[in-house]
């Protein structure tokens, strides 16, 4: 469900963040994409969302390609981006209006998304006071059932568990789970690695703009004699 | 020091657009700067400089000791709008920067943050005043035939003179801010000095349309060397007559004795903020907290529309409640005229409005075509100056990937930006212009033919707005007021409409002047050149903003 083929991005013409990138995200499938700090990590999701534009190579999500069918592409995805300070002077309601809106979600599926998801995020009370009221976890817990309201089939989440707390954090991973077992793809950034050795089928690595590993854990695992994935993480990443 | 200097370098760093925004396009900024220069700088600082000039002039010819009174009076309006317009900027700088959790827990002594929060708000405020006091202190020098002397004391003085009244506004805001709690809220605070500024605005337009404002009248008042304005203005600001004292006779005890005021005042400012800034600050919030209610019948009641109606609910809805938007972007468009009245009342020009209406009541073909051309220039110049299009793109701030995310066309979203312009624009427009048009009793052909006219000029300059804004936007900025405060893209494009529009203007009168052409002749060319216009920006918008908005880097 997302292709991301052979993808060079330099900014400014110096800074090289993605070296010929490629991976792929089948339906069915969360796969994590981990890397220190300045790895390339949000420059991928950017590029995923079209939100920057890639110097080489083609990036498509649910067969639409970024660049040249751009709505298709964007009507596609759920993405949560790595801040939730959007629109703070809108209340909860209004914003997931201007959402459901934007992704033309129809008044039945968006009322029952909307009781659903904020009853499991528990953000219902909240719903109806402006956003400049909400801690920085309701304010993520929005995030999400903004980026899920349309029900898109590839989530891409950059960071989705900051500021959630366990339960949130919890209720998130369920609906990842969920989400693939309906064929769907979950694409997530993430620095915790016990998240993304308990949730995903599939990691990517990447350090410099270079993917250092795309593959199971199970195989990554082996490769490295049964090492624990922190220890495999910081011996890939500090070569 | 050097700590000192380092922060007041980051600390500015807020307010001016940083290295990345600098170099993201050189050329713009360059010509940019040129036409701003020409367009507004030089125009008003050369007026500034030949009204004291003239003023000056005046006063020494009739020899009775009071050439100064003019410079002296005008430095203390300068120095009032330095303290009305100095309370956002205060409050921005100090209460509302966001930095201060970052500053606190650093090894810095209270006294270094305080300094270079004070020297960051001077430097800001001082920006736009700087050409205004040296024009008014050349005026003063070159019509008082001063000694080479004065050119030092005048440069010390264009340093320093906001300085009293922005430690007014620093004690003032530290007063309220430690003894009141309903205003630990930045919303309250803006609200609060956006009406207290207008009120003051307001209060000045009254005094001064009251007494009539006639020049030999002023000229005589200040020719009293006891004036009454002035004594009160000097016990205000006591510092501006020992700067002014101290070009003519060249005296080095006056300058300083100015010196001194200045030093003592930032040493009680200093004084008074280690006691009542730090316990003021903590604490402070952009909302306020508030009892979640159920919103379950709510939900149910959420209605499907079209996304260019919700997104442009959106729009409306964050330019009313963000208060720095609704006073800057909103207000204005409802006082303008109060500007335009004073404008005309300072020229002293008593009978204008009559014989306006005399000329075009009995269809004076060139009082016909003045009104016309008042319509096309003003509303350019509030479209630009409520800045609602040409700040468009930068208000969206932090979370602009929004715009490049979601499913919808990037000239979509600009015609619904444009629209929220033209619709708050185009409405302030709207009611000034059928109130006049009715007032004049001109026919409703005529009406329709005004206000047509005026929303095309305010389409023009939104779609401008909008490009201009699109080369560069201003994306980082703390709060909404620095969104706005210190934004090139805002005072450039202000500079491109004052010359577009007085092009559009003087073109169209001259044509009317110097050719056979009648009035509906040339009108009809300006109609035409207004479409033309239209069309022009939107273009721009259609091919190159979407492009800038596509290849910008978040």
């Amino acid at each position: 469900m997302i292709k991301f083929r052979n993808v060079t991005k330099t900014y400014n013409k110096t800074v090289k963040a993605l070296d010929d990138v490629s991976f792929d995200v089948s339906g069915g499938e969360i796969v994590g994409f981990i890397g220190p700090n300045g790895s390339g990590k949000t420059t991928t999701m950017k590029l995923l969302t079209g939100i920057i534009k890639a110097d080489k190579g083609k990036i498509s999500v649910n067969g639409f390609d970024i660049r040249e069918d751009p709505i298709k592409a964007k009507q596609s995805i759920g993405y949560i981006a790595d801040s939730p300070d959007m629109f703070l002077r809108l209340k909860g309601t209004e914003f997931l209006e201007l959402i459901g809106d934007i992704y033309k979600v129809s008044e039945k599926d968006r009322r029952e998304r909307i009781s659903s998801l904020s009853e499991k995020f528990g953000l219902t009370e909240a719903l109806s006071s402006p956003m400049m009221s909400y801690s920085h976890g309701m304010r993520q817990k929005m995030m999400v059932i903004a980026a899920l309201l349309h029900k898109p089939p590839v989530w891409i989440l950059d960071e989705p568990m900051i500021g959630l707390d366990p339960k949130s954090a919890f209720e998130l991973k369920q609906l990842m789970r969920d989400h693939t077992k309906e064929g769907n793809a979950v694409f997530f950034s993430t620095h915790v690695l016990e998240v993304a050795e308990k949730l995903c089928d599939r990691v990517v690595i990447i350090k410099k703009g270079h993917i250092l590993y795309s593959g199971t854990l199970e195989e990554l695992e082996k490769q490295n004699k049964n090492d624990s994935l922190e220890n495999i993480f910081l011996e890939l990443t500090e070569k | 020091m050097k700590m000192y200097l380092r922060l007041v370098s980051a600390l500015i760093q807020g307010v001016e657009p940083s290295d990345k925004e600098k170099k993201r396009n050189k050329a713009f900024y360059v010509v940019m700067t040129i036409i701003a220069g020409f367009g507004i700088m030089l125009p008003m600082t050369f007026f500034v400089g030949v009204i004291i000039y003239a003023l000056t002039g005046s006063l020494k010819a009739l020899e009775l000791g009071t050439t100064q009174n003019g410079v002296e009076l005008f430095l203390h309006l300068i120095s009032a709008f330095s303290f009305i317009f100095g309370l956002n900027v205060i409050f921005s700088v100090f209460y509302f920067s966001g930095d201060i959790e970052n500053l606190l827990p650093l090894p810095l002594r209270p006294y270094q943050i305080i300094a270079s929060k004070f020297t960051a708000a001077l430097i800001s405020e001082s920006v736009m005043e700087v050409l205004v006091i040296i024009a008014a202190l050349a005026g003063y020098i070159i019509g008082g035939g001063l000694h080479f002397y004065s050119w030092i004391i005048a440069l010390i003085g264009t340093l320093t003179v906001p300085i009293l009244p922005l430690v007014y506004c620093g004690i003032l805001c530290m007063v309220v801010m430690y003894f009141t709690r309903f205003v630990k809220n930045k919303d309250t605070v803006n609200k609060i000095t956006g009406i207290f500024t207008f009120v003051v605005i307001i209060g000045i337009v009254f005094l001064i349309s009251k007494s009539g404002f006639d020049t030999n009248e002023l000229i005589k008042a200040m020719s009293q060397p006891n004036n009454g304005v002035l004594s009160v203005m000097n016990c205000i600001f006591p510092h501006i007559q020992f700067l002014v004292n101290s070009m003519e006779p060249a005296s080095l005890w006056q300058i300083i004795i100015y010196l001194l005021i200045n030093g003592a005042a930032i040493a009680v400012f200093m004084l008074l903020a280690q006691l009542l800034y730090f316990p003021s600050v903590i604490g402070i919030g952009q909302g306020s907290a508030r009892k979640h209610r159920a919103s379950s019948s709510i939900i149910a009641k959420m209605k499907k529309h079209r996304p260019s109606v919700t997104y442009l609910k959106k729009e409306l809805r964050l330019l009313v409640r963000t208060p720095a938007y609704f006073t800057n972007c909103v207000m204005i468009n409802l006082i303008w005229p109060v500007f335009l009245y004073l404008m005309v009342v300072m020229q002293g020009q008593t009978n204008f409005l009559e014989s306006f209406i005399y000329g075009i009541h009995s269809g004076n073909e060139e009082t016909v075509l003045l009104f016309m051309l008042g319509i096309v220039a003003s509303s350019v110049l509030v479209t630009a100056v409520n800045c609602i299009a040409s700040s468009a793109l930068t208000r969206e701030g932090k979370h602009f990937a929004f715009i490049k995310y979601i499913p919808l066309p990037y000239i979509a979203q600009i015609n619904i930006k444009a629209l929220v312009s033209i619709i708050i624009s185009g409405s302030g427009m709207l009611i000034y212009v059928i109130a006049a048009c009715i007032w004049l009793n001109t026919g409703i052909k005529f009406t329709l033919f005004c206000c047509l006219l005026s929303l095309l000029s305010v389409s023009f300059a939104t779609y401008f707005g909008i490009y201009m804004d699109s080369v560069n936007p201003k994306l980082i900025w703390d709060d909404e007021l620095n969104a706005l405060r210190g934004n090139y893209n805002i005072f450039f494009n202000m500079a491109m409409a004052i010359v577009i529009a007085a092009a559009i203007c003087a073109g169209s009168y001259l044509l009317f002047r110097f050719t056979d052409l009648g009035s509906i002749t040339v009108l009809i060319i300006l109609f035409v050149v207004v479409m033309i216009l239209n069309a022009v920006s939107y273009l721009l918008c259609h091919y190159r903003a979407t492009k800038n908005i596509d290849n910008m880097l978040i």
